[in-house]
């Protein structure tokens, strides 16, 4: 335990030293002002009018979220695609940095278990991910109060909470294979580039039908609340988390680190 | 005697490409034992194989009487090391790159991380970003966070990497006060040759991923070429009368004449004598021994030549 505690210290410790929090707090501010924004000029026709393709943009798709309820469910479909990215990214970061920056062989012969390093690198990439989703959350309550966003009822506020909180966790764990990824990419570059690919994937799997049964279609199906996923859809999305916790696991307990 | 490593017919091979073969290494504790070879020999493949970053594709390695596997805990909490190059974290402080290597080592002390800050002559740039270190002052880091828990064992890729002339000395009385006070076993790889003669007690030279030839100090005395050069105003002369005088006398591109068998190299004064007897007397006799760069690259070169 104290081992982890350590760990959990050197992780967050490397975290806040960097500018990646900043990074991707900005990131994540973009999503709730960016729908609040759209919003705001969808109901607003005197300043579409003006703003040309942004009021086009705007026109077609903040229109059906003008009310609180699909104003959380719209929030919920963005932390499913730019969470995940986000999500992404900080995993990759977390566990690619130690490739990228030559520090891998720092924690190799070291008197600490692999597993606790590892564990303590999931615990802080996680935290990191849903303190994200509570700014993303947060911010938005606050643009919608002050865009003033009609049938803000107590149970329409915990629905649309409860959606926008499973699909960040459903987020969360698809995006842990990904310290798989940059694993075995030994850096950013492999993770980011399948993290592409499965969101191409998650469309065109949705699109044929089988989205329910993608993990990384699963978040996006799920936000859209209008029974796409099915009963298997969950553990098939906390499997993969999981599977990629352990391949993680077994990557750096066995493989060969030559770098 | 105590073995700090023991290497039995290790092994590493990448497909086709034979990184080490048939490795066995015996270092004592608290020696010094240097371990040379040219970029690509496989110096750092059994470095990592000895730290259980890479698995070998036969034989197996003991390190503090541990047998050495991929992912064990045991026995790193005695083995401090560097490999290639002294990595850190770039963002983070001098003070707290040590304080990270301090959390890997349960038990270190927290003063610890001052005293090797002050130890490596790191003070000034204590509260400095890592990223921000010169080569030689990361080199510095390298070798502190090596050395924070107090190893009994250091396993040294390169230690004087970097470092300028002044550190060099520094690092080597470190290394010579760790071993001689504290038994400290030291395994280091390296090219500065002169500085290897001046340090390791044992020497190792490996090429082409195998051991050529392991050997102490006295060894490489004795196997290390001497030869007597001599030059005289009348250098034709001079060669006349030791060729005479059954000396097997050669001479070198810049016409000095080289006397490489025992009895010259051991008695100058005998070839002295026979050259002012014979009215060609010497200006120079000097008896030159081969250093370690030559013996290891005649080494080398006989084994296959240098690539």
């Amino acid at each position: 335990m104290k081992d982890l505690s350590n760990m959990i210290w050197i992780e967050l410790r490397k975290a806040f030293r960097s500018r990646m929090p900043l990074f991707t707090t900005v990131g994540s501010l973009f999503m709730p002002l960016g729908i609040a924004f759209l919003i705001f000029v969808a109901t607003h026709p005197e300043i579409s009018g003006r703003l040309g393709l942004v009021g086009a943009k705007a026109n077609l798709m903040a229109y059906a979220a003008t009310n609180w309820p699909t104003y959380l469910a719209l929030l919920a479909q963005m932390i499913a695609a730019g969470g995940f990215f986000l999500f992404c990214l900080i995993i990759c970061w977390v566990f690619g940095r130690e490739f990228a920056d030559g520090t891998l062989k720092d924690l190799l012969a070291v008197p600490v278990q692999r597993a606790s390093i590892l564990l303590a690198k999931f615990s802080v990439a996680g935290v990191w991910s849903v303190a994200l989703t509570l700014v993303i959350f947060g911010v938005g309550l606050v643009m919608g109060a002050i865009i003033g966003l009609p049938q803000g009822s107590p149970g329409a506020l915990l629905q649309g909470s409860a959606l926008v909180a499973i699909t960040a966790c459903l987020t969360i764990a698809v995006v842990m294979p990904f310290a798989f990824f940059a694993s075995v990419g030994r850096g950013y570059l492999l993770p980011i580039g399948i993290a592409i690919l499965a969101l191409m994937m998650a469309n065109l799997v949705g699109v044929l039908g089988w989205g329910a049964y993608f993990p990384w279609a699963v978040p996006g199906l799920f936000a859209q609340g209008k029974g796409y996923v099915t009963p298997i859809s969950y553990p098939i999305a906390l499997l993969t988390g999981l599977a990629g916790m352990i391949g993680t696991y077994l990557w750096w307990k066995y493989a060969d680190q030559s770098r | 005697m105590n073995l700090a490593i023991e290497t039995e017919n290790l092994a590493k091979r990448y497909g086709d490409v034979t990184a080490v073969e048939h490795l066995s290494l015996r270092v004592a504790e608290g020696e010094i034992y240097a371990f040379l070879g040219l970029n690509g020999a496989g110096k750092t493949t059994t470095i990592r194989m000895l730290l259980g970053m890479i698995k070998p594709t036969a034989g197996c390695a003991h390190v503090l009487g541990t047998r050495v596997r991929l992912g064990r805990r045991e026995p790193w909490a005695s083995v401090g090391y560097l490999v290639e190059l002294p990595h850190c974290y770039p963002e983070l402080t001098v003070r707290e790159n040590l304080e990270v290597a301090r959390r890997l080592h349960p038990g270190t002390p927290s003063q610890a991380v001052s005293r090797f800050i002050e130890r490596l002559g790191l003070a000034e740039y204590a509260d400095r970003r890592a990223g921000t270190l010169s080569q030689g002052n990361a080199q510095r880091l390298g070798l502190a966070k090596a050395l924070l828990h107090e190893p009994r064992l250091l396993l040294l890729d390169e230690p004087a990497n970097g470092l300028d002339p002044a550190g060099i000395v520094e690092i080597r009385a470190l290394l010579l006060e760790l071993t001689r006070e504290r038994g400290v076993t030291v395994f280091m790889s390296s090219h500065i040759l002169a500085e290897v003669a001046r340090l390791a007690q044992r020497i190792g030279i490996i090429h082409a991923g195998r051991l050529l030839q392991e050997l102490d100090v006295a060894e490489l005395e004795r196997k290390r070429q001497r030869r007597l050069l001599v030059r005289a105003r009348d250098m034709e002369a001079a060669h006349r009368v030791l060729t005479a005088a059954g000396q097997p006398a050669g001479i070198l591109p810049d016409g000095t004449i080289e006397l490489r068998n025992t009895a010259a190299v051991a008695h100058p004064d005998d070839i002295a004598s026979l050259l002012v007897g014979a009215g060609v007397p010497p200006t120079q006799l000097m008896v030159e021994e081969e250093e370690l760069e030559q013996y290891f690259l005649r080494l080398v070169g006989s084994s296959g030549g240098a690539k």
